[in-house]
């Protein structure tokens, strides 16, 4: 338990060193959602976005461009390094096994992950944007989201043992789980079959409950089997699949 | 106190057998050598012991216990450094150093550790900047960490300078003074004289031979004479002395090799004669000789 906390207070500070990881995962998502809230036609609720405000409808997307950036792109990619440079094997020599590294750079994503859509849920509050009625609920299923991203990242990092292979693949992910998520298309103009597809991606099911929650709808039974299934085949498939060395 | 024993060890990668059967034994407190060539099996070896590879056949036994079967119980006990290892490119050393001291119950301060290897003034380095002499030491620093009852060091003093390498010597002296037991895998016959009790030659996955450094050198080696005599001799009237192995001349130079007396019987030979050895040297056998016969031997 020591050990594991020192390998997170470890990898927190070095994952601070590295500006690509702070400003892609933490500033940046950070910094759209303050200035739109700063844009007054941003709060206003539009009939075209189904009563929500530009903030809310784009806030799932930013919830998952900071998730996926930080659970696909770049985790695979450092677990990928730190096997490449045989410091998974040097902590095979110590008291320490290896998988309490693993478990610390997961618990960190994850913590990151939630801080920074805690930041992207709450702040519009400020400017009278959402709901404070709805935030538990948001809170919960960003959990959920949150985790299936950690799901898909750890399945990455146990088949891919290449970091830059892990990191394109990484990439390429994430893209595609922006697009499920209407970054570049609203969700609500896919075609039937594309929108399909789209609801059992971890991208389309998070953007879909997110959505749903701001929105004050019922959420429904599929997105959420989805998001539950990527966590629990993503986590299955990595501790099948995961090489030390 | 024998503390880690090795009996018929063997381990194959594939079809390929790297190890053919290696018997080793370390007493508590020495400091034993393994040498050999590249790809003898060295590092094969003392991956074994210290539980990373699984062997084929035979046993291990670490103070008891057997890496295969209670592996935490060897991390306890074990420090190991590896010969390919790196550490993450933007952690420093101090903070390699108390993030590794988390693991064991009772740590070596960071602080001692940085000065008994000379990384004082590169604790806040990130370990990217830092030289590769700088970055072996904090691989040693981290073998040491828990305050091991057994160290493996895998080429420990590979690329650094020669006063780097004394200090480090004289600290590892002074551990096993303390209890500490080390296992050392070298290329270096210098590091093996001075530092090890004890040293094993590998050579093809077999050991070919086992001693104190100087008895493996004064085992295989010869007594080497060289001189120019006031006139000149005939070697044969030298190889019928006792104990010469062999005697040439090259443009007025004699080389006599022989046995531990021989540079004694070849002076009273010639002084018997009247003859005068100008430019004498004699060298005693090294375990470099040693090593190379035994290793070409094979």
């Amino acid at each position: 338990m020591i050990a594991t906390a020192a390998l997170f207070r470890n990898e927190f500070r070095l994952l601070l060193r590295n500006p690509a990881v702070v400003i892609w995962t933490i500033l940046i998502p950070i910094a759209a959602i303050v200035v739109m809230c700063l844009i007054p036609g941003a709060r206003k609720p539009l009939p075209t976005f189904g009563g929500l405000s530009v903030i809310e409808s784009y806030q799932p997307t930013l919830i998952v461009f900071a998730a996926t950036m930080l659970a696909l792109q770049m985790m695979p990619m450092f677990i990928g390094q730190y096997r490449e440079l045989g410091f998974l094997r040097r902590l095979q020599t110590t008291p320490t096994h290896p998988r309490h590294l693993l478990a610390a750079i997961l618990a960190l994503v994850l913590a990151i992950s939630l801080v920074v859509g805690l930041v992207l849920l709450t702040f519009p509050l400020l400017f009278g944007v959402g709901l404070v009625g709805r935030l538990a609920l948001q809170s919960l299923l960003l959990v959920l989201v949150a985790a299936s991203f950690l799901g898909v990242g750890a399945m990455l990092a146990g088949v891919i043992s290449n970091p830059r292979v892990a990191n394109g693949v990484g990439a390429a992910t994430a893209a595609m789980m922006w697009f499920f998520a209407g970054m570049w298309f609203p969700r609500t103009l896919f075609p039937g079959w594309l929108a399909t597809i789209s609801d059992w991606t971890p991208g389309g099911a998070a953007a879909s409950v997110l959505g749903a929650a701001a929105a004050g709808q019922t959420i429904g039974a599929q997105p959420l089997i989805a998001l539950g299934l990527w966590t629990v085949v993503g986590f299955a498939i990595a501790t099948r699949s995961f090489r030390w060395e | 106190m024998t503390l880690i024993t090795v009996q018929g060890l063997r381990k194959s990668y594939g079809a390929r057998e790297v190890l053919h059967g290696v018997d080793l034994m370390v007493e508590e407190g020495e400091i034993v050598g393994v040498l050999g060539p590249n790809g003898a099996g060295k590092t094969t070896t003392v991956e074994c012991i210290g539980g990373l590879r699984t062997p084929d056949a035979g046993t291990i036994r670490v103070a008891g216990i057997d890496p295969t079967a209670k592996n935490s119980e060897l991390r306890q006990i074990l420090g190991m450094q590896l010969q390919q290892c790196h550490l993450p490119p933007k952690i420093t050393p101090a903070e390699t150093l108390q993030l590794f001291a988390a693991f064991y119950p009772d740590p070596r301060r960071t602080a001692e550790l940085l000065e008994l290897l000379g990384l004082t003034g590169q604790a806040d380095q990130r370990f990217e900047k830092l030289s590769g002499g700088q970055q072996q030491r904090l691989s040693i620093a981290l073998a040491l960490v828990g305050r091991p009852q057994v160290a493996i060091l895998d080429e420990l003093t590979t690329g650094l300078d020669p006063a780097a390498r004394r200090d480090i010597w004289t600290y590892l002296q002074g551990l096993t003074g303390e209890g500490m037991t080390i296992l050392l895998v070298t290329h270096s016959m210098e590091e093996a004289s001075y530092l090890c009790d004890r040293v094993y030659i590998v050579d093809d996955g077999r050991i070919v031979a086992t001693g104190t450094p100087d008895e493996l050198a004064t085992s295989r080696g010869s007594q080497t004479v060289t001189f120019v005599p006031s006139v000149p001799i005939d070697p044969a009237d030298l190889l019928r002395l006792p104990g010469i192995t062999s005697a040439t001349v090259d443009h007025e130079r004699v080389t006599v090799l022989g046995h531990a007396a021989a540079p004694q019987t070849v002076l009273a030979a010639l002084i018997a004669r009247g003859i005068t050895a100008n430019q004498l040297r004699v060298t005693g056998p090294t375990l470099d000789d040693a090593y190379l016969r035994l290793t070409q031997e094979n």
